[in-house]
């Protein structure tokens, strides 16, 4: 009953943050200066009638928020008839609206690109967790050491290095083994089974690695600290006294608790790692959401923008929500106050 | 039992550490300078299919491949396009020209030669134009091409005013087929670059768009879109990632020695240089300044240097009802500040020497369409600041900057966009500025800002270019009064009566040789008057690896155009 309460206030806020960001999301791009006709329109000469057409099809003929004349007139319906609410009536009916540049339905240029970032953003955060924890936890077991040192080390330098350098860098020096960009070679399809997959697997190997590299990091950090700190704890010192071995004090004791801080970590880098995968997707011409936002904003298309921020912040939002559920499970002591 | 879950965490660091140990071997080879060059050769030299994975991925790919070896060019570009509808599709316009044709082709910059049409003639008046149409050409798809289906594409594109280039034929009165050869346009007024005009109108088939609406033709993405007649067919395209053509056995020229064009998408020119390098690929559209040194030095990539249709300019504030100050209009002002500006520095630190000085609007690629007869303004900060002092503008008060007569110091804005080169040459603007005392601090600012400054003329100089049409009617354009108006393309408010009128002439003037003369006067008014201080005529840069293709014309000012892919061959 109490976590009942705990998680539909959780959601209530989830959903308010929700509600917050799809307002901003839309006053974001309309203050933006410049007229967005201007933008997809790339002819010099154009008849002003083409432009209306144009600019009637994107809904831009329409008032941002709503209509003072036909307010003032007493016609309500069409004073409303706005940018605003068409974008929220889109939304309900699950349309993101069309892009500027190819005219296509956001949805559908989303919905094509999620999955191939899934699949980077899975392989390269789940190589990274399993390093970071292993090596976390062997730092904080070995705490002191020069195997420790040597850890803390090449954690500190992979959290801090920037991932488009360290991206060119492997690209360089894997040039002629393996292929410097795209997704797959060219011509080959899902439907040609195993092969498409190898060869994809062959493009996923220098932007994992590049991604597994820069967030162990941040993992060993987190994992070594919290071990760290459970290991000065009065309860593992009692678990010594009753002569447990090491591996039972680090495994039943240690870890149990140690996990807490790593599930957030976890939650919120697979929230923000939709969209955080930009730098790896642009180095290495990923066809994913990363670059697909990378390229909207050169090309100004702010339709494209528009959906990839609300499905970013979804992401984030659910991420957070899933976190806070999650520890109210496993941390006995977050209860409702 | 409950041990082995710790192990397994374990186990798996030692794995993902070896994992780590693997790629470092991978890498080792390439990281010695000798035998870098070594793998990336062969790769380029082996068939293109067959990066061969696996041995698992041989028998799909490998089958039709060694049955007949199709030459195939992949070219590395990084944007293929928005959409395979050419109706709205902006972004890569050269490879629309490989799908479809058009009655008249461009050749090579400047240069036009007939295409679906062998020849024409105009009526006197100017108004009547009647093409004779080639014989027994085909659509990809097979169905014949004639003169009707010309005239049924010609009145399509007039009746549903395409935004690509549906205005092109703004003055088409009348297109019909009197007989299967020969067809027939009447214009409601004559046109004087009508040649022109038709490189852009391509032939769409009626199999493909009849019956759409305006609707439906916005929406249309399907890959049949693609149809035409030209050299290559569309076969398969991914969006962000590839895009495949093969060339079209029915051309009505002859089949290209290119059997297959396969586009590969890459998100930054580095990375392409990257992939060309490695032999991924055998082409590439752009080629960063900063990597033009690097491929100079590579035995196997060729540089492919050419003019461009491109102009860099200084634009000042010629609106009568601009912001910018009074002492800008003067003439004076305009001719010292042209004296300032050290051109050959901006093209040797900008452009790292491949770029022109520039003197009129019409660039040299536009061929006699430039008035070569301009004398350009040396560079001479001596000879500005006379011309400032003779003027009456006169530094009273010693703080290095000029005042004019009512005291107000010679104080301008000076913008351009936010990117690493403009930086550097408003730099290099505003130090030869502050040379003749004129205080001019560099601003950049993002796109958007910039335009959005041009509807008030909110600005005194602002460092811009343009991309220019092979014909000079559009660098022209640009300056008329009317374009001016919201969503016209007048940058700097320039507004001249005998300038407008002679813009009007042209237009309608048929003969080659009298509107020839009138583009020069007018070229040579926007010299005096200075709305734009001309500053480059910047080149176009590619790169092929020249181990795999030769052949590639750069007088076409792109290796990827269509003529260019007519004439490219693999090597041996």
């Amino acid at each position: 009953m109490e976590r009942g309460n705990y998680i539909l206030r959780k959601v209530t806020f989830a959903v308010v943050t929700l509600i917050a960001v799809l307002i901003f999301n839309f006053v974001l791009f309309r203050i933006l200066p410049g007229d967005p006709v201007k933008l997809i329109i790339h002819s010099p000469r154009m008849t002003r009638e083409a432009q209306d057409r144009i600019r009637s099809t994107f809904g831009l003929d329409k008032p941002i928020w709503f209509d003072a004349d036909q307010l003032r007139q007493g016609d309500v319906v069409g004073a409303f008839d706005s940018q605003f609410t068409a974008y929220i009536r889109n939304l309900f009916q699950g349309e993101l609206g069309i892009s500027f540049v190819s005219r296509r339905d956001v949805a559908d240029i989303l919905s094509e690109r999620v999955w191939r970032t899934v699949v980077l953003v899975f392989t390269g955060d789940l190589i990274a967790i399993v390093l970071g924890m292993a090596l976390g936890l062997i730092a904080a077991w070995r705490r002191g050491t020069r195997l420790d040192a040597g850890i803390l080390l090449w954690a500190l330098f992979s959290w801090a290095l920037p991932t488009f350098f360290l991206g060119i860098i492997l690209l360089v020096l894997a040039r002629g083994h393996l292929p410097v960009g795209g997704m797959v070679t060219p011509g080959l399809k899902p439907e040609d089974g195993l092969t498409y997959w190898l060869d994809v697997g062959k493009h996923l190997i220098l932007p994992t690695i590049t991604m597994a590299i820069v967030y162990t990091g941040e993992y060993i950090l987190i994992m070594r600290s919290g071990v760290m700190e459970v290991l000065t704890q009065d309860y593992i010192l009692t678990a010594k006294a009753k002569g447990l071995s090491t591996y039972r004090t680090l495994r039943d004791h240690a870890l149990k608790n140690a996990m807490l801080p790593m599930v957030t970590m976890i939650a919120l880098t697979f929230g923000y790692t939709v969209g955080g995968a930009i730098q790896v997707e642009t180095v290495f011409s990923w066809p994913g959401l990363g670059r697909l936002m990378y390229e909207a904003v050169q090309k100004r298309d702010y339709p494209v923008l528009q959906g990839s921020f609300l499905l970013l912040a979804v992401s984030v939002i659910l991420a957070n929500l899933l976190a806070e559920i999650l520890y109210s499970v496993l941390d006995p002591r977050v209860k409702p106050d | 039992m409950r041990k082995t879950w710790f192990h397994a965490l374990l186990l798996v660091a030692v794995a993902g550490a070896l994992l780590l140990a693997a790629c470092g071997p991978t890498a080792e080879p390439t990281s010695a300078p000798a035998p870098t060059e070594a793998p990336a050769a062969t790769q380029a030299v082996e068939p293109t299919e067959a990066p061969a994975p696996t041995q698992a991925g041989e028998p799909t790919e490998a089958a039709p491949a060694e049955a007949e070896e199709p030459v195939t060019l992949r070219v590395g570009t990084t944007y293929i396009w928005d959409t395979a509808n050419p109706t709205f599709g902006w972004y890569n316009y050269a490879l629309r020209y490989l799908l479809y044709d058009t009655l008249v082709e461009e050749t090579k910059l400047a240069t036009l030669e007939p295409g679906l049409a062998e020849s024409w003639e105009v009526s006197e008046d100017g108004l009547v134009w009647t093409f004779k149409i080639r014989e027994g050409m085909t659509f990809n798809d097979g169905t014949p091409l004639t003169a009707e289906e010309v005239a049924w594409s010609l009145n399509w594109t007039i009746e549903n005013e395409p935004e690509t280039f549906g205005f092109y034929l703004a003055n088409f009165d009348e297109v019909v087929a009197l007989d299967p050869t020969t067809l027939q346009v009447t214009l409601s007024d004559p046109v004087g670059n009508m040649e022109y005009l038709l490189i852009y109108v391509w032939i769409l088939p009626q199999s493909v768009w009849e019956g759409m609406t305006y609707d439906d033709i916005m929406e249309f993405e399907d890959l049949s879109a693609g149809l035409g007649s030209g050299p290559y067919k569309l076969v398969d395209w991914v969006e962000g990632e590839y895009l495949i053509l093969e060339a079209n056995e029915d051309y009505f020229r002859d089949k290209p020695a290119i059997d297959r064009v396969v586009y590969q998408e890459y998100a930054t020119e580095d990375t392409m240089v990257q992939a060309l390098l490695a032999g991924e690929v055998d082409a590439i559209d752009t080629v960063p300044s900063t990597a033009i040194e690097t491929l100079r030095g590579e035995e196997n990539v060729e540089l492919a240097i050419m003019p461009s249709t491109t102009i860099d300019e200084l634009i000042i504030n010629s609106h009568e009802n601009g912001t910018q100050p009074a002492s800008l209009n003067d003439p004076a002002v305009r001719l010292a500040i042209a004296h300032a500006i050290d051109k050959q520095q901006i093209i040797n630190v900008a452009y790292l020497g491949y770029a022109d000085p520039a003197t009129v609007v019409v660039p040299t690629s536009l061929g006699d369409w430039h008035n070569s007869d301009v004398v350009d303004i040396p560079f001479n900060v001596e000879e500005g600041n006379t011309i400032l002092e003779d003027a009456g503008y006169v530094d009273s008060d010693d703080d290095g900057i000029r005042e004019d007569p009512d005291g107000n110091p010679l104080e301008y804005r000076l913008y351009a966009e936010d990117t690493a080169s403009n930086a550097r040459i408003l730099e290099i603007i505003s130090d030869g500025l502050a040379q003749i005392g004129i205080a001019a601090p560099p601003t950049v600012m993002d796109e958007d800002s910039l335009i959005a400054l041009y509807p008030d003329f909110d600005f005194d100089l602002i460092y811009w270019g343009w991309g220019l049409d092979p014909d000079p009617d559009f660098a022209m354009l640009i300056f008329g009064c009317d374009e001016r108006e919201e969503g016209g393309w007048n940058d700097s408010g320039y507004c001249d009566q005998e300038f407008d009128e002679m813009y009007v002439q042209q237009g309608i003037t048929v003969d080659h040789e009298a509107r020839r003369e009138l583009i020069w006067k007018m070229q040579e008014k926007l010299f005096e008057d200075r709305p734009y201080i001309m500053l480059t005529y910047p080149k176009t840069i590619q790169a092929y690896r020249s181990d795999r293709f030769t052949g590639f014309p750069v007088e076409a000012g792109d290796i990827l155009w269509k003529w260019a892919f007519l004439q490219g061959r693999p090597v041996e």
